[in-house]
């Protein structure tokens, strides 16, 4: 069973001058399995919808349904956050064990497993993130370098091995090499353990080239979703929201406007084998 | 302006820092400075106000020895320095306070110092959050209080190190606006760390850095047409060049210097 | 949300009161202090808490601010109310059974001594509402400063008490994350024993102490490259001023202690 948000809304600081919807009739679904990319402006309310889901915040008005669990029901959404691996911005800054392997063997110490199990999953949590084990379980997570301390953030909520792994920015602040390093992990992630992956970016480009569905989030409310080719396609102005376009994207209107006949494509890989293959036709 | 002479920096015995670099910065340039976590760019940049002293070599600002302590607060005054962390460089509670901070520390008259706030802000249009709090604000806002905050001192070096990497794309693109504003208008000397290589396209001149070695400079044009050379130390190119690369791979003919997309869409329409 | 919590109580206005010069409000505050504890008569009492509320009332301070800030005083006042009822023994008798003896000099010193707490807590309560804390750092330097000649760190003092305001938002900001963070880790604040809630603590103090350290190491780094090097030589953008309003202001406290001190020799 999916993820199934119904008709959510959320209001901060209700009651008072400030008052401010941050989200206002939320339907979303999200699959086993799929990756799912949300983008949206700063303030578009990404952030609190993936705190929902995560089961940090419980629901006010509308439900959100987790494989089944009712997160209205707080027994339900204590029980159903097990299934969901919620990862903050930056979340090096949750370490805190003295050793890489028992800051990862934190969440699933909190389920209550068994010891063997415990270690079982530690290990195939930095295996799956590319921390090598003899090398790094027994180092304090305030050595690692700024790339290695992520990744064993990340292992921390992958050991847990939620059917969702729900991730608000995972890249930022790294260089291009860390975000795509980060980027084919989770994509691999996904594939070896079938866990979806519902992740908030800024990057277009890098939405654009992993996610099966895009949803569009701005004042609190998602606009449009669809597949990275509806929503990339042109359609919508993602300009006009304060978006980018994928750098594909924009090279292909720039191409329209020179006069060639370009389809609609939003990924480098996508336009340079379009390119050549045109070439080659011709 | 400031010249980097055969600088090595050496955190300890195992790790070295800075390779030998030798490196001069000129009066109203805009220069890049790229390379990817590590490589040593931004202790480089902490050698310009003398935050850092070189191991060996010297570096002066002017003239200035960085290592000679009586010049630490000329060339501090000279180079104003923006770091990566919006939140941890305000010191006050209220916005035009903390732009008067680096002024009061200099020992301004009040009015002149009144004046300057006045006009920082206004230069990064930031006028109307004069009276709030920086808590308030979003990350963006906070990098241009911080670059209203050096403006204040009348640098004649303005330093970004890493100013844009936690800033969301609309941060990130209003801080390259006012740079590039302050640069064109003042002729105000600009030295922009980063790992964003797109931001680097904009420059009059970048440096790429690869463990503690300064490995290429130029234009951005003739640094970003060395796509192989760059990806070799681990370093991407613009995403534009990029696919430059992997047409011109793939047979297609297209000059190897084309960096925006612009140039690339006129390169690739006459071959249709 | 949590970032929005003000620090201090800080009631926003632009009255007589709260256009008063930080410093004066200080030196007032301490005279004031002094008058609420050398007043021995009910009807200077009265005088005191009129002062107060005409104070309040042309801050344009609503008195249920003032009130508030009596509230979480209410045992204590009472505490003191009791013990210094039993304790004191002067004057007539006016009640006794078994070893508790009420007297007329016992109840009037339990009934002052309340009062000089809630004239004392709403006056200083008036300030702080009427002050940022900012202004208040500032004003509390500048008094001091004459004291650094003799070593007295006030620049020092001040500059601490001005980042503290600046990131106890940031902090409290920080670790409200950590502890979602931690949440979705299934670490439990709520439930458990005392031992596994300070072991659930841990997990949010390591990570705040580890950001706060790199917070104070990379801010010492920005205020350094802006020039800062201690209070030598420096100047303030806002230069504070008084003006004829803070002499207007000191004058009606002086005639406030002047009658105090006057009505009490007489009496």
């Amino acid at each position: 069973m999916p993820i199934e948000v119904k008709r959510l809304c959320h209001t901060y600081l209700a009651g008072t001058a400030g008052e401010k919807a941050a989200l206002k009739d939320i339907e979303l679904n999200i699959e086993k399995g799929e990756f799912f990319g949300i983008i949206g402006h700063t303030g578009s309310g990404k952030s609190t919808l993936l705190q929902h889901m995560g089961g940090i915040m419980p629901p006010e008005a509308g439900t959100v349904i987790v494989d089944g669990y009712d997160f209205a029901d707080k027994k339900q959404r204590i029980e159903g956050r097990k299934k969901v691996g919620l990862v903050f911005q930056y979340p090096e800054y949750q370490l805190f064990e003295e050793t890489v392997a028992k800051d990862i063997a934190f969440g699933p110490k909190n389920m209550k497993l068994e010891q063997e199990e415990i270690d079982r999953r530690v290990r195939r949590a930095m295996e799956l993130v590319g921390l090598d084990w003899e090398r790094f379980a027994e180092k304090s997570p305030f050595e690692l370098s700024g790339g290695e301390k992520r990744r064993a953030a990340l292992a921390g909520i992958i050991a847990m091995e939620p059917g969702y792994l729900i991730l608000d920015e995972p890249m930022a602040g790294l260089d291009p090499a860390g975000r795509r390093a980060i980027l084919d992990m989770l994509d691999g992630i996904r594939r070896e353990t079938g866990c979806a992956v519902i992740m908030v970016s800024h990057s277009m480009d890098d939405i654009a080239a992993y996610s099966d569905r895009v949803a569009v989030m701005q004042d609190g409310s998602i606009i449009s979703t669809g597949t990275p080719a509806e929503i990339f396609g042109g359609e919508l102005d993602l300009e006009a929201m304060g978006l980018e376009l994928p750098a594909a994207s924009g090279l292909g209107n720039l191409l329209r406007s020179k006069g060639m006949d370009v389809p609609e494509i939003y990924t480098m890989d996508g336009m340079a084998e379009y390119l050549l293959g045109r070439r080659q036709s011709a | 302006m400031i010249k980097i002479d055969h600088v090595t920096y050496r955190y300890d015995e195992e790790h070295t820092a800075l390779k030998d670099i030798s490196l001069e910065i000129n009066k109203g340039e805009m220069l890049a400075i790229v390379g990817h976590n590590g490589s040593g760019k931004s202790t480089l940049a902490k050698h310009l106000n003398a935050l850092l002293l070189p191991t060996a070599g010297h570096v002066t600002v002017e003239g200035m020895d960085t290592a000679v302590e009586g010049n630490t607060l000329n060339i501090r005054k000279k180079v104003g320095m923006v770091f990566q962390n919006p939140d941890n460089q305000i010191v006050t509670t209220i916005v035009e306070e903390d732009v008067a901070f680096g002024p009061e520390n200099l020992g301004v008259h009040p009015e002149e110092i009144r004046r300057r706030v006045n006009e920082s802000l206004k230069a990064v249009g930031m006028e109307a959050y004069a009276r709030s709090a920086p808590h308030m604000l979003s990350g963006g806002q906070k990098q241009r209080i911080a670059i209203a905050g050096m403006l204040a001192m009348e640098p004649e070096v303005l330093v970004l190190d890493e100013a844009t990497a936690m800033l969301d794309p609309q941060g990130r693109r209003d801080v390259l606006d006012i740079v590039g504003r302050l640069n064109r208008e003042r002729g105000m000397t600009v030295v922009m760390i980063t790992q964003y290589m797109e931001e680097a396209l904009a420059a009059d001149r970048v440096i790429v850095m690869a463990d503690g070695m300064l490995i290429a400079q130029g234009t951005p044009r003739e640094v970003f047409s060395r796509g192989r050379e760059l990806r070799a130390n681990g370093l991407d190119l613009p995403p534009i060049a990029m696919l430059r690369d992997k047409l011109i791979d793939g047979g297609m003919n297209i000059p190897a210097d084309v960096i925006t997309a612009e140039e690339l869409a006129e390169a690739i329409c006459p071959l249709k | 949300m949590l970032k929005d919590i003000t620090l201090g109580q800080y009631f926003p206005g632009n009255s007589f009161v709260h256009r008063l010069d930080p410093r004066t409000k200080l030196l007032l505050m301490s005279a004031y202090i002094v008058a609420v504890f050398i007043v021995r008569n009910m009807w200077l009492f009265t005088l005191v808490a009129a002062y107060v509320i005409g104070v309040t009332a042309i801050a344009g301070v609503p008195v249920s601010y003032l009130w508030r800030s009596l509230k979480p005083l209410r045992f204590i006042l009472i505490f003191m109310f009791v013990i210094n009822l039993l304790v004191t023994a002067t004057g007539d008798t006016l009640f006794e059974w078994w070893i508790i003896k009420i007297t007329t000099g016992g109840l009037r010193q339990a009934v002052y001594i309340s009062l000089r707490l809630i004239l004392l807590v709403s006056g200083t309560s008036l300030m702080t509402l009427t002050t940022t804390p900012i202004a208040l750092t500032d004003g509390l330097e500048r008094l001091l400063s004459p004291f650094a000649k003799m070593g007295f760190p006030a620049h020092e003092l001040a500059m601490m008490m001005t980042i503290a305001l600046r990131f106890i938002p940031t902090l409290i900001e920080e670790a409200d994350k950590i502890t979602r963070a931690q949440t979705a880790r299934g670490a439990d604040f709520e439930t458990g024993s005392l031992i596994d809630r300070a072991k659930a603590m841990v997990t949010i103090l390591v990570p705040l102490f580890v950001s706060a350290f790199r917070r104070a190491d990379e801010l010492a780094m920005a205020m350094e490259s802006r020039c800062y090097h201690g209070g030598e030589g420096r100047t303030r953008m806002t230069v504070l001023k008084y003006t004829k309003n803070d002499l207007k202001a000191a004058l009606s406290m002086a005639l406030l202690i002047g009658i105090i001190i006057t009505v009490q020799a007489v009496a």
